[in-house]
């Protein structure tokens, strides 16, 4: 006989001893418990985002125009462009995919999301302590080791935020009411256990009691290259894998080969940071160790590919209707191009001349903005009308967000890998003046100014969007029930415009 | 510096530890086999496979389970 709830916590934690046990949550009910807590993540998570990218215009005017706002300390490039890159990386992109992952975890596991205060405080704690990291940053106070140049007096806030997260996605995990997993929840649990992993051991190494010398610049690139791959990428696979087979209507097209797809990715991918240390002070079989795991990643990379576009197949016209499907579509396309792409750069002749040079920030963004975040706008764009029960209220707006971030991002990346790879030549010249390597670089870099601003437009549609939504759902004024919500999944619905 | 490298080895040790418990577990549990209904979880009674979940865009005036290929 099992011990009544109230004996212990971990009593309270077990699906057999609580109240939620039984049947399957419905939709409608999940949606709705999921509301204010990813409300909250999504919320804050685009605030991050508009914010993020002003502070990435002025960096990137500042780079063909130095003396820009150059009278200013706080806005000094320094401090812009790496407060643009905390404010995405663990502004947005980690609290959209914290907001997508309970969503996705409750609708799998066919549970509501329970005790929602612990994720609101965890919520509330993420953006203090990114709050308090960011406004250092700005004044001044960096580590100045990449990808973890917040300072280390507000970690810890970030640290229990995540470990809260992570606790209670795997308590959601333990209550499923469905046996068997689905290949998003093997990303979901795997990316929640491996980022605080990631994150303790880099902060442990690096910033807490940092090792000495080269060793450094190892633990360094090992962490920021697997907090793309072992946090932000499964996360995104995950919502592909959920939403692409959704939307459609059609299951995923061999679900071996995406089983296939997160164990390579599991195995393989943890080696591939040390690729970037090509030429470095580096013993080198671990350099080679590294790009033998990086080209091994064809594996995991064609397996989801060959998945995605044979699911796919018959079904390119829903593109016209989804705003969903064009953001995963264009997101699983960016993944299989940006993943071959890293292949590549791993190689040494490659990597030689593309290294310490423009064609990795552009292969940074291809990987964090084309698939990842083109992904978790689809995902967006599928949650927030379940869980606010609007519709979304300008189709313009989906329009200008969509074509904006597709062509502002292409006119990023595509001109600076190249512009990146001239550079890297030219660099490898000694003939050349250092001074005239830089004027190389500069009609790429003006190009990267305008894809910027293309992306802060669309930016601000999805934003204006998305308020224009929650005006409807709290304001003083209801709309009433959304006809096509109402109708998804009826033979009926009666969705003519 | 001797907590920290006992906490990495421990880590170190712990993580694929834990990876290989998953795999033990999820083929104890039957996770990699009957492929076909693991692929249909996203679906349910409510949302079944063959019907488009999600028409936002250009509006057809047909009924949303008529938008098949």
């Amino acid at each position: 006989m099992s011990a009544p709830a109230s004996s212990s916590v971990l009593a309270a934690l077990s699906p057999r001893d609580t109240a939620i046990s039984g049947a399957r949550a419905q939709l409608a009910e999940i949606d709705e418990s999921c509301r204010g807590p990813v409300l909250l993540f999504f919320l804050s998570g685009m605030t991050w985002l508009l914010f993020g990218s002003v502070l990435a215009l002025i960096a990137s005017y500042k780079l063909h125009a130095p003396d820009f706002l150059g009278d200013f300390a706080w806005l000094t490039f320094g401090r812009v462009r790496t407060a643009h890159l905390n404010a995405v990386i663990y502004g947005f992109s980690a609290e959209i995919s914290v907001g997508v992952i309970l969503w996705l975890m409750c609708r799998l596991c066919r549970v509501p999301l329970m005790a929602q205060p612990v994720i609101t405080v965890a919520a509330l704690l993420w953006n203090v302590g990114l709050t308090i990291g960011i406004v250092g940053i700005l004044a001044g106070d960096t580590t100045g080791v990449e990808y973890l140049e917040l300072p280390k007096y507000c970690t810890p806030i970030l640290f229990l935020a995540f470990t809260l997260i992570a606790v209670w996605t795997i308590v959601i995990f333990r209550f499923r009411r469905e046996k068997h997993l689905y290949v998003s929840q093997w990303y979901i649990l795997a990316a929640v256990l491996w980022f605080p992993w990631l994150y303790s051991t880099a902060q442990l190494l690096l910033i807490m009691d940092p090792a000495r010398g080269a060793v450094q610049a190892a633990v360094n690139w090992w962490f920021a290259h697997n907090v793309l791959g072992l946090w932000f990428t499964p996360v995104g696979l995950a919502s592909i894998y959920y939403f692409l087979p959704k939307v459609i209507g059609r299951p995923i097209h061999s679900y071996y080969l995406s089983v296939l797809g997160f164990w390579t990715l599991a195995l393989f991918y943890n080696w591939n940071g040390f690729h970037h240390l090509v030429g470095g002070p580096f013993p080198a079989w671990m350099i080679t160790i590294s790009i033998v795991a990086s080209v091994m990643m064809v594996i995991p990379v064609i397996a989801t590919a060959i998945n995605h576009h044979f699911t796919m197949v018959g079904h390119f016209g829903k593109l016209k209707h989804s705003p969903t499907l064009r953001f995963i579509v264009f997101g699983a396309i960016a993944y299989t191009a940006s993943s071959l792409q890293g292949v590549l750069s791993s190689v040494r002749w490659f990597s030689e001349t593309a290294h310490f040079t423009h064609h990795t920030v552009a292969h940074a963004h291809w990987g964090m903005y084309a698939f990842f975040t083109m992904t978790m706008f689809g995902a967006m764009y599928y949650i927030l009308p379940r869980i606010t029960r609007r519709e979304w209220p300008s189709e313009g707006l989906i329009s200008l967000h969509f074509w904006t971030t597709v062509i502002g991002i292409l006119l990023y990346v595509v001109p600076l890998s190249w512009g990146g790879w001239l550079q890297g030549k030219a660099m490898l010249d000694p003939k050349i003046p250092f001074l005239e390597v830089v004027k190389v670089t500069l009609p790429y870099l003006k190009i990267r100014t305008v894809s910027g601003l293309l992306l802060t437009l669309g930016h601000v549609a999805f934003f204006a969007n998305i308020t224009w939504m929650l005006v409807r759902t709290f304001g003083p004024y209801r709309e009433p029930e959304p006809m096509i919500l109402a109708g998804v999944g009826t033979e009926t619905a009666p969705i003519g415009k | 510096m001797g907590v920290i490298t006992f906490i990495l080895i421990g880590s170190s040790v712990a993580l694929p530890a834990v990876a290989l418990w998953a795999l033990w577990w999820a083929d104890r549990e039957g996770q990699f086999r009957h492929a076909d209904k693991a692929a249909l979880l996203p679906f349910d009674d409510q949302e079944p496979v063959g019907r488009m979940t999600d028409v936002v865009l250009n509006r057809p005036s047909v009924p949303v389970a008529s938008l098949k290929p």
